[in-house]
């Protein structure tokens, strides 16, 4: 589904990401894992066009990104709250993006009753703006609303940092139940091994901007991990 | 301590994205200032020798007019100060939240902040009005100069006065409103004719010549004002009062009406709320509101400025939203820019969707406008429409391209935060407006020349029509702008 071939991206003399090749085909939780400045967000951030890459090509579903602007009918994301529109209610941000995705309010609010529990009664109904909401609230808004309107390629930068223990079980138990479906690509980026592993079925690990390891998740991929940040 | 916070004031402002832009802006800002120095000066000699419409000029020798027509004015010199400073001048800006934990004293931030707006041009300047009024009134012979210095000193007071006051109406929505509640009462009451106030105004201020110890009173008020500014910030100071987003009631808003328009209505929507629930949105609306009185201006003086003069001012009566708002794009969406650029939409969508705002603002701008004016005559209305045709035809497509280079993005969320910037207006987007106001003065100027007025609206107006007609070639090249700057505009707004 994903491919990225020969990819360079500089700044000014300094190399943040370097991948020859690496290729996610269609329906696989695809997990990145690094530490700060590995090169987890550049990449992602190319994926979606918001970054030109020096060198090399991102492929979405046979699309050079840089080239279309195809590849936004069927990809979704939710890096940080720079996707997130402030002044909007959770509802009309919601309803917003369904719009942009072809489903009108009943549509958006069906799809949206399958989430009561992980919003908790907390954000829909509410009488605050996105922008008045706290962190980890407007998180789960701009994490749902990365998966209206039926996407194939989903990517969630850090998805499960900054969110309270409940609603983190809560999100895995989605994103796993979406990785059951075969057309749904899913890319997520965490610092958390345990995170990943849980969730993934192939794990990526940049240091420095350059894929270091490439595992598919087994019993060991825990141990492979923690031993390799550990330094051993 | 004052040293290491001027310091951070200027690491700011050099360290900041797109110094060059807003270099560019500070000289424009510069020339502005001291264009106004100097025509402060050449009103303070004038003023000093008219005595009021009635009065022949220069004034007869042993007569204290000019004084006293300039008593008459100064309410109206104030009041308009006041609301100048509320849409011009900036509160100052410090990283408030960082300092709270270091040893510097929270009356030092505050202190800090205050004092360095004593020294902002809206303070000096009128002094370059005062002294060559009172230097050249003074040389008469007719005046107490003892008692001049003392009324000088009265009205920088009073300067004072309203600038500490900018503090409250910017922080206290009440205040505001009372304020122009009040303003409102006297206009009407003076349209009407029942009262005058330049006669108080008159009395007011000419007992500070008559008995100049009152002008200690102004000056305790000043005093007051500063301790109470200065005790307000304070109390400002926690995160959770201050400092912190003030949260409104949210009301979710419809707008359902417009979904027959498509994908552009989508985009529409949100920039209505925008507009609406930002404060500094709602600066671009207020703005157009007050430019469809612009022509008003060059209207009544029509003798001194011309035709052309008031063409400007037509041309402009109608454009104040398209270019308040215009010259913002993609500005407004700076904070979400991500999310737009992978959304399922096209960009041409997307800068369609805001051109057609701009648009249906000038329309009613427009409508307004022209109602305005008819009162003026068809002449005027003529060349309202003609303005009209030129913004949608040509500055439309001209300040979304221009959009396309400008980088700063905006904090829509600042604006009820105390310490925060809430201006919407800088020097930069006027850069981007001389050629826009250029071309059809020029066009308008030698048609009219040459045939007449009529003519000349015409020959603008055509120039707007061909622009409408040439809409997919302007969109293509704004397309391709935008699609250039892509990148380099979402690195700009990421570093807020």
């Amino acid at each position: 589904m994903i491919k990225i071939e020969n990819f360079i991206k500089k700044y000014s003399k300094q190399t943040v990401l370097e991948i020859d090749s690496l290729d996610i085909p269609i329906g696989q939780t695809f997990g990145l894992i690094g530490n700060n400045g590995a090169g987890k967000t550049t990449l992602f951030s190319s994926l979606l066009d918001l970054i030109k890459p020096s060198k090399g090509r991102v492929i979405n579903n046979g699309i050079d990104v840089s080239e279309s602007e195809d590849w936004k009918s069927f990809t979704t994301a939710f890096l940080d709250e720079t996707f997130l529109i402030g002044y909007l209610m959770p509802e009309e941000y919601l309803y917003f993006i369904g719009e942009l995705r072809g489903l009108n309010k009943k549509e958006v609010d069906a799809f949206l009753a399958q989430f009561e529990d992980f919003f908790h009664g907390e954000i829909l109904g509410g009488k605050k703006y996105l922008r008045d909401l706290s962190k980890g609230n407007q998180k789960k808004v701009g994490v749902i609303a990365a998966l209206i309107g039926e996407p194939k390629v989903v990517i969630l930068d850090e998805p499960f940092a900054n969110l309270d223990p409940t609603t983190q079980i809560r999100l895995k138990a989605i994103v796993k139940d979406m990785s059951k479906n075969k057309d749904v690509t899913i890319l997520i980026s965490s610092h958390d091994i345990q995170d990943v592993t849980e969730v993934c079925e192939r794990i990526v690990l940049l240091e420095k901007g350059r894929v270091i390891k490439d595992l598919v998740t087994s019993p060991q991929t825990l141990k492979e991990l923690e031993s390799y940040f550990k330094g051993e | 301590m004052f040293k290491m916070m001027f310091g951070l004031q200027w690491k700011e402002f050099n360290r900041g994205k797109s110094v060059g832009g807003k270099l560019l802006a500070k000289i424009l800002k510069w020339f502005g200032i001291i264009y106004f120095a100097f025509m402060a000066v050449g009103l303070g000699f004038i003023a000093s020798r008219y005595g009021g419409p009635l009065m022949e000029f220069p004034v007869e020798k042993d007569t204290i007019a000019p004084f006293i027509y300039v008593n008459k004015l100064l309410i109206y010199v104030f009041i308009y100060l006041v609301v100048l400073r509320y849409f011009v001048q900036s509160l100052p800006i410090l990283n408030i939240k960082a300092l709270l934990l270091t040893p510097v004293l929270k009356k030092q931030i505050v202190r800090f902040s205050l004092l360095k707006t004593v020294f902002t041009y809206f303070n000096i300047l009128p002094l370059f009005f005062l002294v060559p009024l009172t230097l050249s009134l003074a040389r008469t012979g007719n005046y107490d100069i003892t008692a001049l210095i003392f009324w000088n000193v009265n009205i920088i007071g009073i300067i004072y006065i309203t600038n500490f006051l900018n503090f409250l109406l910017n922080n206290k929505d009440k205040l505001l409103y009372g304020f122009l509640g009040f303003l409102a009462l006297i206009k009407g009451l003076e349209f009407y004719s029942i009262v005058d106030f330049t006669e108080y105004s008159e009395k007011f201020f000419y007992l500070f010549y008559s008995h100049p110890y009152a002008v200690a009173f102004t000056w305790l008020l000043v005093f007051w004002l500063y301790d109470y500014v200065n005790k307000y910030m304070l109390q400002g100071l926690y995160i959770d009062t201050g400092l912190q987003v003030k949260i409104k009631e949210a009301k979710i808003e419809d707008f359902s009406f417009l979904d027959r328009f498509g994908k552009t209505a989508t985009f529409i929507k949100n920039d209505l709320r925008l507009l609406k629930r930002s404060k500094r949105a709602r600066t671009a609306v207020y703005m157009g509101i007050g430019f469809l009185f612009y022509g008003l201006l060059f209207v009544s003086f029509e003798d001194i400025y011309g035709s052309t003069g008031s063409f400007f001012g037509h041309l402009f009566s109608t454009g104040g939203f398209l270019f308040m708002f215009g010259s913002f794009v993609p500005s407004w969406d700076s904070q979400y820019y991500p999310l737009m650029m992978t959304q399922n939409i096209e960009y041409k969508e997307y800068l369609n969707s805001k051109w057609s705002l701009m648009i249906i603002g000038t329309a009613i701008s427009t409508v307004l406008a022209s109602l305005i004016y008819s009162f003026f005559g068809t002449n005027a209305v003529f060349a309202v429409l003609a303005g009209a045709f030129y913004n949608i035809g040509v500055n439309g497509y001209l300040t979304l391209w221009a959009g396309a280079y400008t980088k700063s993005p905006i904090d829509l969320n600042s604006s009820a935060n105390a310490f925060g910037d809430k201006k919407a207006i800088n020097a930069k987007t006027m850069l981007v407006g001389i050629p826009q106001f250029a071309l059809p003065i020029i066009v308008y100027y030698f048609t009219s020349q040459y045939y007449d007025h009529l003519t000349g609206c015409l020959a603008v107006a055509a120039i707007g029509a061909l622009g409408i007609f040439l809409k997919p070639v302007a969109f293509s090249l704004i397309l391709k702008a935008y699609k250039t700057e892509k990148y380099s505009t979402l690195k700009a707004y990421k570093s807020n």
